[in-house]
């Protein structure tokens, strides 16, 4: 895993570190960490499980954590249990009361005598708690995901002997991922992060006990106690937490105000974590959220497949639906960040043109290995961090990738330029009309020259076709015919992993750069009976 | 009203910054004053705004909330404008510096503005 904690520093997750400090509630000590100095003090309480350090390793996380602290001081913790915080006796369950005191003592270590409380999920009953039982201290209460009566709306007593069965068995392989953000289950990197999250939150036997006090929750009886002004954010969808839960909460809670927002992945760091953000900034400072400027330069690859070789909807959704997994590795693995689909368009962005670049290659390879046709385009430009890109970089990327060529890598020539000295060759093609553009783009097409003719090779005397097996004679041919390698593999009955080598020897023997370069050799040198 | 009789100046500000006394600190502002705090997190571009005094009281009584020391070493004053810095600690020895300046209009603070830096 020692490869995640490598992107998400190269991707600028991991800031700094943040230091940790440990409060002490009765014999226990608890961790906690605080970040900003806003003028009000922000208490979190986590869900079921929750790890200070891993938090900051995650882009959603980090991003809901900036936002917080940009305007309060937010004290963060970990429960008794989880995370950096003292482990348990499991066979002596704290409380919901001594874990709710956990949040007092925290709050005196930091000399915080008010503040605002912020319960997510499972922390949302003890956040309710903690304001019933502390009004002085209590600044404000903002509940997200959260719910007074566990088996009424979270789960029922029989779906939880299943749920603490996968925790049991399956702990720290990031299985419960499904049951709490059903969106991020085809993120590979964020499957890994969640199994580690697992792992370094709690033990198997701390979660399967965890998960069966929690069952034990309700506070139904102490809402009414609750005088502080309230916020409930509930998603609309929420697979953990039936929404029904806050209405609920704001039936009981003296003038709870409810929003309800789209998603239906359940973590608060995961989905739209600014609307989230921006909804709990405007309740605590009565001001709306000043709408982050926040631009970056950026390069942006925008990658489209195609039904070309007409597969048919089923093996073209099962071709497709590996390309996207393969899509996700590859962005993750050049230093990218996925940053949305847009119909069959797929949207990455680097912080270098020559990243980006490098990643289209290796995508295009993906693509005909996997046999499905890819077109894609790169641009540099100003793009907005939050949200999906939407802006004129994004669509002028997007129409550069709707223009390219099947196999082809189109970028703007302001790429190429960047890109001087990285190794990268770029042809010219011309300039093409856009839609938004008062003149022509000039644009380049990237080529892949340097895979295949590492600069040191000493220069071959031309090639004959002779020199092709029979077998790779007719392999250029299928090329020729412009097939993709799964298709040859199909007609040759041979493995498409064959299909590849047979290509690369093919072009080694001919010394040439590019399957389009082979295919052209083989229509010069076109016999009757083919190459 | 008591408070109204008092003096803005840089004893003042010591006294009740030091004494924790938010309803005092309240009354030094004028109805429309503007605070501007620029830190780490709110940026030159985008500082952080508090306008108007009732949200100028609530700024103070959270500060005030906290149990934490300050201590007002530098106060400067030249006609109406004054400077003074604050270093505040925490009870788990977290610190804090300020750096504030301040631009009075009839005996009251106007437009105040803190540089802040803390240990995280």
């Amino acid at each position: 895993m020692v490869g995640d904690q490598k992107s998400s520093v190269r991707a600028g997750t991991l800031v700094r570190p943040i230091e940790t400090r440990y409060a002490l509630s009765g014999e226990v000590r608890i961790a906690y960490q605080v970040v900003g100095q806003g003028s009000f003090d922000l208490v979190f309480v986590p869900g079921f499980i929750s790890n200070l350090d891993l938090h900051w390793e995650d882009e959603g996380y980090t991003r809901l954590l900036r936002r917080l602290c940009a305007f309060s001081r937010l004290i963060l913790f970990d429960k008794r249990g989880t995370g950096l915080s003292d482990r348990v006796d499991v066979r002596h369950l704290p409380s919901l009361e001594t874990r709710m005191d956990d949040v007092r003592a925290v709050m005196d270590a930091a000399g915080s005598g008010r503040a605002a409380i912020l319960g997510a999920s499972e922390g949302a009953p003890l956040a309710m708690l903690f304001a019933a039982t502390y009004p002085e201290r209590t600044r404000a209460l903002a509940l997200y995901g959260g719910y007074a009566h566990f088996h009424k709306w979270v789960m029922p007593p029989e779906r939880l002997e299943a749920f603490i069965t996968t925790a049991e068995t399956a702990w720290g392989t990031g299985a419960t991922l499904p049951s709490f953000a059903p969106g991020r289950v085809d993120d590979a990197h964020f499957a890994q992060w969640w199994g580690r999250f697992e792992r370094l939150s709690a033990s198997p036997t701390a979660a399967a006990v965890l998960a069966r006090m929690n069952a034990g929750i309700d506070v139904r009886g102490i809402l009414p106690a609750i005088s502080a002004p309230t916020l409930l954010v509930h998603r609309r969808n929420d697979v953990r937490v039936d929404p029904e839960a806050s209405r609920f909460l704001a039936r009981k809670i003296h003038g709870a105000r409810l929003v309800e927002i789209p998603g239906r992945d359940h973590p608060i760091w995961t989905g739209d974590v600014d609307r989230v953000a921006d909804l709990i900034e405007e309740f605590l400072t009565g001001q709306p959220a000043v709408a982050d400027p926040e631009r970056v330069l950026a390069a942006l690859l925008v990658t489209h497949t195609s039904d070309t070789a007409k597969l048919g909807d089923r093996m073209w959704s099962e071709r497709s639906q590996r390309f996207q997994e393969t899509w996700r590795l590859l962005v993750g693995r050049h230093g990218g960040r996925i940053a949305g689909t847009h119909g069959e368009l797929m949207i990455s962005r680097f912080e270098g043109p020559a990243r980006a670049i490098r990643c289209a290659a290796a995508l295009r390879d993906a693509a005909q290995q996997i046999g499905i046709a890819s077109a894609q385009g790169v641009h540099v430009g100003e793009i907005e961090l939050r949200g999906a890109p939407v802006g004129l970089t994004a669509r002028v990327t997007m129409q550069l990738a709707t223009h390219a060529g099947r196999g082809d890598i189109l970028a703007s020539r302001l790429v190429a330029d960047l890109a001087a000295g990285s190794g990268l060759h770029f042809v010219d093609a011309g300039r093409i009309s856009l839609d938004e553009l008062g003149e022509p783009l000039p644009v380049v097409q990237a080529t892949s020259e340097q895979h295949l003719e590492p600069a040191c090779r000493p220069k071959s005397k031309p090639s004959e076709p002779a020199s092709l097996t029979a077998r790779e004679s007719e392999v250029v041919s299928l090329i020729a015919d412009g097939k993709s390698n799964a298709a040859i593999a199909a007609e040759l009955r041979l493995s498409e992993h064959t299909v590849k080598r047979h290509v690369a020897n093919i072009l080694l023997k001919l010394d040439l750069p590019s399957r389009a370069a082979a295919a052209a050799f083989s229509a010069r040198h076109a016999g009757p009976d083919g190459p | 009203m008591l408070t109204k009789t008092q003096n803005v100046d840089g004893p003042a500000i010591k006294k009740a910054i030091e004494g924790r006394d938010g309803k005092m600190l309240s009354s030094f502002y004028a109805d429309d004053a503007l605070v501007r705090v620029i830190d780490r997190n709110n940026p030159p571009s985008k500082p952080r705004e508090i306008r108007g005094r009732a949200a100028i009281g609530t700024f103070w009584d959270d500060i005030c909330s906290r149990a934490m020391t300050h201590k007002v070493d530098t106060t400067i004053a030249d006609g109406d404008n004054l400077a003074f810095t604050q270093a505040c600690a925490y009870p788990d020895g977290t610190k804090v510096f300020c750096a504030a300046m301040l631009e009075l209009k009839n005996g009251r603070i106007a437009r105040q503005t803190v540089v802040q830096a803390w240990d995280e």
